[in-house]
């Protein structure tokens, strides 16, 4: 749509431009003087029914959803279109925390402005590894014929799907900055906080209509990361740099004045949060499962803590080999299939004359002398009682192909799931899962498209050190559309160290009980100088006792809890009150 | 007024039968028809092939195609064939045409292009074949217009509009009373078509100022408010400009004028209030004289 170079400091009064397209006429004169060729009466017909049925008569009411045929969107997502639409302008920041559907709300407001014929010409602009998702999404969703873009013609479509680095870049950024774009989305769009930086320049220098920047964390360090985003926005919302500095900052995440700052987000931001009362989510039931391991599951695990531990002494504490041990150690709460595995690729890469084979071959014999999987039998003990469908989450795949075997002996069907597959293979097992199977076994919870809203019982064979991790998993269930109370059975074997980390997620931080608003920025600011995970690994291999390791699972449950409730205090991403009462 | 699904089948069937398609098979729920070349240009977006065909003048091979307008009111639909070379086209392509859906709006936009100029006359009765003297006709213009009213939002209006190019006299909802007619592109025998004593010019600027006329009475409300936004939106604009233009670095300055004006412009080309009126189509009848009250 071309830009009207009207004046707009002209008089209220005056009248509004009326244009007439007269390209018709032209035509129509010359058909009449050719004597032809004349169009059918009938199509003629259809054509001015078809404009009567899709003639938008009013300014305000949502037409997007009489044309989506494959999407139901949820009341909160349809509040958060209509107030962009209506009170935003069409410039806004959605700021939902992660699984309240973004795209989907930005979805709906581009779908619109395109049914109103108030956007033609679109930019999207996400990670490149949503690129192919955001395509999907749009047009399997929406009906929206979004295109990836791969070459340099893909820019002249109407609605462009691009990865920012892409864009940013020669050849590409001349011709965006040459074109005018009816709107702009921005998936991710934290990462503009900097001004320095050249995405944040080429945004900037990109001419757009209406525009939406998504992002779940607006702020994750200082509030001049949101000030530079709303400037990409709306500059002068909140007044100029030094304004905004002046009125509303005390400290780097400290606001003053914040009635004021609220009034003024509220006006370009909308965050709607899990614990906001018309979201639709079910319960969490969580159930621990307290396993006592068989003597030669014990005696394989002993003797696997003793050559980590003498192992871990050998390297004076280097951390990069490391890894290998603590996995070993994690993998023997696991399954045996597991540890076999891992110690077999040790055996390889040790030496043919060092005496650690030895005591590999030890282990290796503890091994065979295992019959049953403990954890396994208990799965099975559960799964028999629930009667239901249930995914089962581990982290090796070994243990993954362990129990595929195991419950096909026992005559249940259950189908993997794992990062490596593809996209259709992916597809598929979901289908198998969603019509034939009782059970997904999967090693991968994060990613995108497993969406198990059918399913609502989850066994977590073992745990992610991870929390991130672990909200991942539940998120794969416990999500919008499920419409049971999901139940999470957590598998924990008595006396070693996955007792532990379960005290630490579950009772230091409830991790499966509440939803964690922000768990990302708590832990991005509580592992400023180790992530979670490499101090759980450093606490477990130099502990010299339980009462040790327990006494750090408690001091790292409590910084965690700081931290949560500094982030959940900090108020310039709560919604105003006033709006939610509408 | 958005269509249910059995006004979508109605509007889609009558596309087909106009356009000669041949229907296979249908139901309440569905129709399988093998497409015939109009409408297969129109609708299978195939330009190479029919530039293919168009060049060597070989027998076209159309699409044949499932619409599926309502699951639950159709039979099963046998199998698809086993895949193999080849196969791809005696496949039956299946597709659900609800409302919204892209298919539905490529058979609007075919009926756009197949339905854009007409020249019609309208059928005798049986009276006016049995009179001897011959009947004269009158010719009118008939467009079908859309109003948009634009500003950061956006409604419109569907008018048809006719004008007698002989007396001037206008007439709402033309095209309406037009299709209650019939209607042939042939001169009927025993009928004289006057000839207009008004230019297709003059037609067309009287129902211009007609149309000028009807929108000056309209309540302007929406156009008073957008300005106001756009004013305001100017306002918060040149507050934060105002600080940055005051820097003595050149090439800075330079920046922020850059900038300072593309956010003046997107804020015109957002909120600016504007009126367009296009023409959906149009066309020439000649009817009774004297028979549009």
């Amino acid at each position: 749509m071309p830009i009207n170079p009207g004046n707009p400091s002209r008089q209220k009064h005056a009248p509004v431009d009326i244009q007439f397209d007269r390209t018709w006429f032209s035509e129509l004169e010359q058909r009449l003087n050719k004597n032809g060729p004349w169009d059918d009466f009938t199509l003629f017909g259809l054509a001015y029914e078809a404009e009567q049925s899709r003639i938008v008569s009013s300014f305000d009411e949502l037409q997007c959803l009489k044309h989506l045929s494959n999407l139901e969107p949820l009341p909160h997502q349809i509040d958060t279109a209509t107030k962009v639409l209506h009170e935003m302008r069409g410039r806004a920041i959605l700021a939902d925390e992660v699984g309240l559907g973004k795209t989907i709300e930005a979805g709906l407001i581009l779908k619109e402005y395109l049914v109103r014929g108030l956007a033609r010409k679109v930019l999207i602009l996400v990670p490149a590894s949503l690129v192919l998702q955001w395509v999907r999404e749009l047009n399997q969703k929406f009906g929206i014929p979004a295109v990836a873009q791969k070459k340099e013609y893909t820019w002249h479509y109407d609605v462009v799907v691009a990865s920012m680095d892409t864009a940013k870049r020669d050849p590409h950024k001349d011709l965006l900055l040459s074109n005018e774009y009816d709107m702009l989305i921005i998936d991710e769009a934290h990462k503009l906080k900097n001004k320095k930086t050249t995405n944040y320049q080429f945004i900037t220098q990109l001419r757009k209509k209406y525009c939406l920047l998504l992002t779940a964390t607006p702020v994750q360090n200082d509030l001049s990361e949101l000030y530079n985003l709303i400037t990409l926005l709306k500059p002068g919302q909140l007044g100029g740099v030094g304004d905004f500095a002046a009125n509303f900052i005390v400290g780097k995440r400290l606001p003053k004045n914040e009635g004021q700052l609220q009034k003024e987000l509220s006006k370009v931001m909308i965050r709607n949060r899990r614990s906001d009362g018309n979201i639709g989510f079910t319960k969490r039931f969580v159930k621990n499962v307290p396993l006592t391991l068989s003597d030669e599951e014990l005696d394989l695990y002993n003797g696997v803590t003793t050559f980590v531990k003498e192992r871990y002494n050998e390297l004076n504490g280097d951390i990069s080999s490391m890894l290998s041990l603590v996995t070993l150690q994690r993998e023997v709460c696991s399954s045996r299939d597991a540890v076999f595995l891992t110690l077999i690729n040790l055996s390889k890469k040790t030496p043919p004359d060092s005496p650690i084979h030895a005591k590999i071959w030890e282990l290796v014999e503890k091994i065979k002398r295992i019959k049953a999987n403990t954890k396994a039998e208990k799965a099975l003990e559960l799964i028999e009682e629930m009667n239901d469908k249930v995914i089962i989450f581990t982290e090796y795949r070994q243990t993954q192909d362990y129990l595929l075997n195991f419950f096909r002996s026992k005559d249940i069907i259950a189908v993997p799931y794992s990062g490596g597959m593809n996209r259709g293979k992916k597809d598929w097992m979901m289908d198998l899962f969603r019509s034939r199977a009782q059970i997904m076994i999967a090693t991968e919870a994060g990613g995108e498209g497993i969406n198990l809203q059918f399913c609502h019982h989850m066994i977590n064979f073992d745990l992610p050190w991870n929390p991130m991790r672990v909200e991942q998993r539940i998120g794969r269930v416990h999500r919008l559309g499920q419409t049971n109370d999901v139940k999470i059975y957590n598998l924990s074997t008595s006396g070693t160290i996955e007792e532990h980390i379960l005290n630490l997620l579950h009772e230091k931080i409830n991790m499966f009980e509440l939803v964690i608003g922000q768990l990302d920025v708590i832990l991005e600011r509580m592992e400023k100088q180790d992530s979670l995970e490499k101090r759980l690994y450093k606490m477990m291999l130099e502990a010299n006792s339980e009462d040790e390791i327990r006494a750090n699972v408690d001091s790292l449950g409590k910084s965690f809890k700081e931290i949560a409730n500094t982030v959940a205090s900090e108020p310039y991403v709560e919604k105003e009150p006033e709006v939610e009462a509408n | 007024m958005v269509m249910s699904a059995k006004q979508v089948q109605q509007y889609v069937l009558r596309y087909l039968d106009t356009t000669n398609c041949h229907i296979i098979e249908k139901s309440p729920g569905h129709v399988i028809v093998k497409l015939s070349p109009q409408a297969d240009r129109e609708l299978t977006n195939r330009p190479y092939y029919w530039g293919y065909v168009d060049r060597t003048g070989v027998e076209p091979e159309t699409m044949k195609f499932c619409f599926i307008f309502d699951r639950n009111k159709m039979s099963d639909l046998p199998p698809d064939p086993p895949p193999g070379p080849g196969m791809n086209a005696f496949r039956l392509l299946k597709e659900d045409v609800p409302y919204g859906s892209r298919r539905l709006d490529q058979f609007f936009q075919a009926a756009k292009t197949g339905g854009s100029y007409v020249h019609l006359f309208e059928q005798p009765t049986s009276e006016q074949k049995s009179i001897p003297a011959s009947t004269p006709y009158e010719p009118w213009l008939g467009l079908n217009i859309k109003i948009e009213f634009a500003c950061d939002m956006k409604r419109e209006e569907l008018h048809s509009l006719g004008i007698s190019m002989i007396t001037g006299e206008i007439a709402e909802q033309f095209c309406d009373d037009m299709l209650t007619r019939k209607m042939t592109p042939r001169l009927p025998a025993n009928v004289h078509v006057t000839r207009g004593s008004m230019t297709l010019s003059r037609a067309k600027n009287m129902l211009e100022q007609y149309v000028e006329k009807k929108l000056k009475s309209y309540d302007d409300t929406w156009a008073v408010e957008a300005r106001d936004r756009l004013k305001d939106e100017i306002a918060r604009i040149d507050s934060y400009y105002e600080v940055l233009l005051k820097t003595d670095d050149e090439e800075q300055k330079k920046t922020v004028e850059d900038q300072y004006a593309n956010r003046t412009q997107e804020l015109t080309w957002q909120y600016d209030p504007r009126i367009r009126v296009s023409v959906i189509n149009c066309g020439i009848f000649h009817i009774r004289a004297h028979d549009m009250q």
